[in-house]
């Protein structure tokens, strides 16, 4: 990766580059507030007062290909202090946005791919996830206090619907049992749906807003298809 | 967020709960009951990035005193990291950035958290978010640390449940 230059011709100046108004990003006054505040300022030499700049200068380019947006982790400690209230974590996740799908690091897009085409991140077929919920549950049933306890798959008209975060139907399925346990000493009456139950949303990470707004209509889809009347925020 | 910007008519049809405010329904209104003695051990309280900051830009409201007046109900000693609220660092794997493949990155942005958590001398860390007990529970393990752990807030009270 090519260091950022200390120098910019005036030839690269675009100024239609990046007209995201959104963002304010041209109310920056450079005061370096937000790179104080910033944990992975000087990372690959960027920190957030750059990327501004960077962004305000139209040097679309070099911030779309560049590492830093990526190892950012959005926490908006920066925004949080900007004087002038620049959207920089939203400017951030924009900028992620424009990179060419097959360029997005890691695993993360492929995530995506999987739960546009299957409705989660891992491609778990809707029966090895009833299985898997269905043997936790047994296990579970067999603990001092929780006799009888059964996951209500697709239950129409509970009160509650839940979604599943991934990790909890594949390397980590000890942790299903968290909320289950509250649900019965609650005498909750909730229900998981069969499918598009992925709580677990990388686009929001990858800058996808397609992903994000299909994910979210699956949700409310669930919703109405089971009558349930109230939703838990995913975790 | 999916739904707050695209399903405004959906929102009419169902009603919406966070984690923090169902779980502080469940023990007001008696349906559930903590024992405090369950954890004798130091705990500290770690914010999620997406439940402070980011949640106070999305949605107006910042869930910092939830998750306090819950861990007042599980925990006999527990202690503030510093900093926190809506000065609190992130733990390094938010943002996506425990799929991403920067591990050099990660484990450094994590070490800096980590220094904070040790500072508090918690036996636990508490936190109600998948990439935080990831991230964390990562760190610990990376780290070789023996007598810390990273818990779910639900977790803690399904553990501390009088059944």
């Amino acid at each position: 990766m090519e260091e950022p230059t200390a120098t910019i011709s005036l030839e690269e100046l675009d100024p239609d580059g990046f007209q995201s108004p959104d963002f304010l990003q041209d109310a920056c006054m450079t005061c370096g507030y937000c790179a104080s505040a910033c944990p992975v300022s000087g990372v690959d030499g960027f920190d957030p007062r750059k990327l501004v700049r960077m962004v305000n200068l139209g040097l679309e380019r070099e911030v779309v290909d560049a590492r830093w947006p990526w190892i950012c982790t959005m926490c908006g400690r920066c925004e949080a202090e900007c004087p002038m209230r620049i959207s920089i974590s939203r400017l951030v996740r924009e900028v992620r946005s424009r990179r060419d799908r097959d360029r997005v690091p890691g695993i993360l897009h492929k995530g995506v791919e999987a739960a546009m085409e299957t409705g989660n991140n891992l491609r778990l077929p809707k029966d090895d996830f009833v299985f898997i919920l269905e043997d936790v549950a047994e296990e579970l049933a067999e603990e001092p206090g929780f006799s009888g306890f059964r996951v209500p798959v697709d239950k129409e008209d509970a009160n509650l619907l839940v979604t599943v975060h991934n990790k909890l139907v594949n390397t980590q399925t000890e942790d299903l049992v968290h909320w289950w346990k509250i649900f019965h000493a609650a005498q909750e009456d909730w229900t998981v749906p069969s499918e598009n139950w992925e709580g677990c949303n990388w686009g929001m990470f990858t800058g996808d807003d397609e992903a994000v707004r299909r994910m979210s209509d699956r949700i409310a889809e669930q919703m109405d298809r089971l009558r349930a009347k109230n939703l838990l925020w995913p975790e | 967020m999916g739904l707050e910007t695209w399903h405004a008519d959906a929102l009419e049809r169902f009603g919406t709960v966070t984690a923090f405010d169902l779980l502080i329904r469940y023990i007001q209104e008696g349906r559930i009951t903590l024992d405090r003695s369950r954890f004798p051990v130091r705990a500290t309280y770690h914010d999620p990035c997406n439940y402070g900051r980011r949640s106070e830009s999305f949605f107006g409201h910042a869930f910092y005193d939830e998750p306090r007046w819950i861990m007042d109900r599980l925990f006999d000693d527990w202690v503030e990291m510093q900093p926190s609220r809506n000065h609190q660092l992130c733990c390094g794997g938010g943002g996506g950035a425990l799929l991403t493949g920067y591990e050099e990155e990660r484990l450094a942005y994590g070490r800096r958290k980590m220094e904070r958590v040790l500072a508090t001398d918690a036996e636990l860390i508490v936190v109600p978010c998948h990439s935080c007990h990831g991230q964390l529970g990562g760190m610990i393990r990376e780290m070789g640390l023996k007598n810390l752990r990273v818990i779910y807030l639900w977790e803690a009270v399904a553990d501390a449940l009088v059944l």
